[in-house]
């Protein structure tokens, strides 16, 4: 009995050491979440000031630049040779296209920013709309959209419509030297989830430039207009709905989009408006 | 002519000079008062510091207020400007860089009559200061001696 005794004590007391330990661990834990909170709270107060900060500084500059070179061209251009005002046209251009640079970026900051709500929406409708601007109001191409009817997906509606632009307004530059140019929109299932793709039949690109397609700034076709932000942007917006997206292209043989919008429950095909 | 005066509150020198050539460009002939913060802007319009023996009378017709400004922000100055009955009803447009969703909400609460970003472009630069100024210095008008 004694025996038992003593041995049901010892027992007792290490479980307490053991969950004294535990406890202190579970402490430290709690601690080391508040710190990292706190750090990223910081962080995020650091990065709207930066965002606020270069909205106001950074473009008052450019204005200087854009302005003075406008009031030379405005006031003194008897004075100035063919090569001079081209010179300054030059200087007024690069502000401006600094300017919707920075626009672009503040624009992608704020995607992280901005809280909104998750709900159902007809993306082969938002495509369908998205595309008819594209053709209304530049009628001078002529491109044929394909798209898959009855495709629901949740999440942010107004990011999604701006991911969906901004890819088909990369489909919609890349295929402009082609004659029959074609854009694709439509969606398949892997293993429960749901993949969209957009594709295009344009100049496509290097599989080996893949993974920097959607950085930021980075630009792969030098005589395409754009800033290199547009598919920056769609991958914020994936990733904001813990998807992902992935590309897949050839030079010359067009480029197809993958996304997943993760955060969605269940997807019915048929489900209509 | 003389008492129809523009405020600028300016603390870009660039920005105040191409302010005011856009503002002769367009034979807008208001005298322009240009200070340099927002402790000089209370100063001139409340008679004090280097303006204490300004004429309080004479008020601007329109005070054209940026947000960042040293010693004393843009939104604070707008702030004093409601708060003293002298300057209740003075017209106050907002002129900045900033697009940021709070300083426009921030400039409203506080009473500002206009908001107006500051395009980086010229052209649209010159477009907003001309009919910013044709619009408040000739055809508003507010009430007298309140």
């Amino acid at each position: 009995m004694e025996k038992q005794r003593q041995i049901l004590e010892k027992q007792v007391s290490e479980r307490t050491k053991d969950l004294k330990v535990a406890n202190q661990e579970l402490g430290q834990q709690k601690m080391s979440i508040q710190k990292y909170a706190e750090a990223l709270k910081q962080s995020n107060e650091d990065l709207e000031s930066f965002s606020y900060s270069v909205s106001h500084d950074l473009r008052t500059p450019l204005r200087s630049m854009d302005g003075f070179s406008q009031m030379l061209l405005d006031e003194y251009k008897i004075k100035l040779d063919k090569r001079g005002i081209d010179y300054l046209h030059r200087i007024s251009n690069a502000s401006q296209r600094m300017s919707r640079l920075i626009d672009g970026l503040l624009k992608l900051s704020r995607f992280a920013r901005n809280e909104m709500h998750i709900s159902r929406v007809n993306v082969s409708d938002m495509v369908r709309s998205i595309a008819e601007e594209y053709q209304q109001f530049m009628q001078k191409r002529s491109v044929k959209f394909v798209i898959q009817d009855h495709i629901i997906a949740e999440g942010y509606p107004s990011l999604i419509r701006v991911l969906l632009t901004n890819l088909i307004d990369n489909a919609w530059k890349f295929t402009s030297q082609v004659s029959d140019a074609e854009i694709d929109f439509g969606c398949q299932k892997n293993e429960g989830q749901t993949i969209y793709y957009l594709k295009d039949n344009g100049v496509g690109f290097d599989m080996s430039y893949a993974d920097h397609l959607f950085d930021v700034f980075q630009r792969h076709h030098d005589d395409y207009e754009g800033m290199g932000i547009g598919l920056a942007t769609v991958k914020r917006i994936v990733q904001r709905h813990g998807g992902r997206i992935w590309a897949e292209g050839k030079v010359g043989e067009g480029a197809s989009f993958y996304f997943i919008l993760n955060n969605e429950k269940h997807v019915d095909k048929n489900g209509g408006k | 002519m003389s008492n129809k005066i523009i405020l600028l509150v300016e603390d870009n020198p660039d920005d105040e000079e191409l302010t005011i050539r856009i503002l002769k460009k367009h034979h807008i002939l208001n005298d322009v008062v240009v200070v340099r913060d927002g402790s000089e802007a209370l100063d001139y319009l409340f008679g004090e510091g280097k303006y204490a023996n300004r004429d309080l009378n004479v008020m601007p017709v329109i005070v054209m207020l940026d947000i960042k400004l040293p010693k004393v922000n843009g939104l604070e100055v707008l702030r004093r400007i409601r708060e003293d009955k002298r300057t209740k009803w003075l017209p106050v447009v907002i002129l900045t860089s900033s697009d940021e969703e709070r300083d426009l909400i921030e400039s409203y609460k506080m009473g500002a009559n206009s908001y107006v970003r500051k395009p980086v472009d010229f052209i649209q630069f010159q477009q907003a200061v001309e009919q910013l100024a044709l619009y408040w210095a000739l055809l508003n008008e507010v009430p007298k001696g309140s």
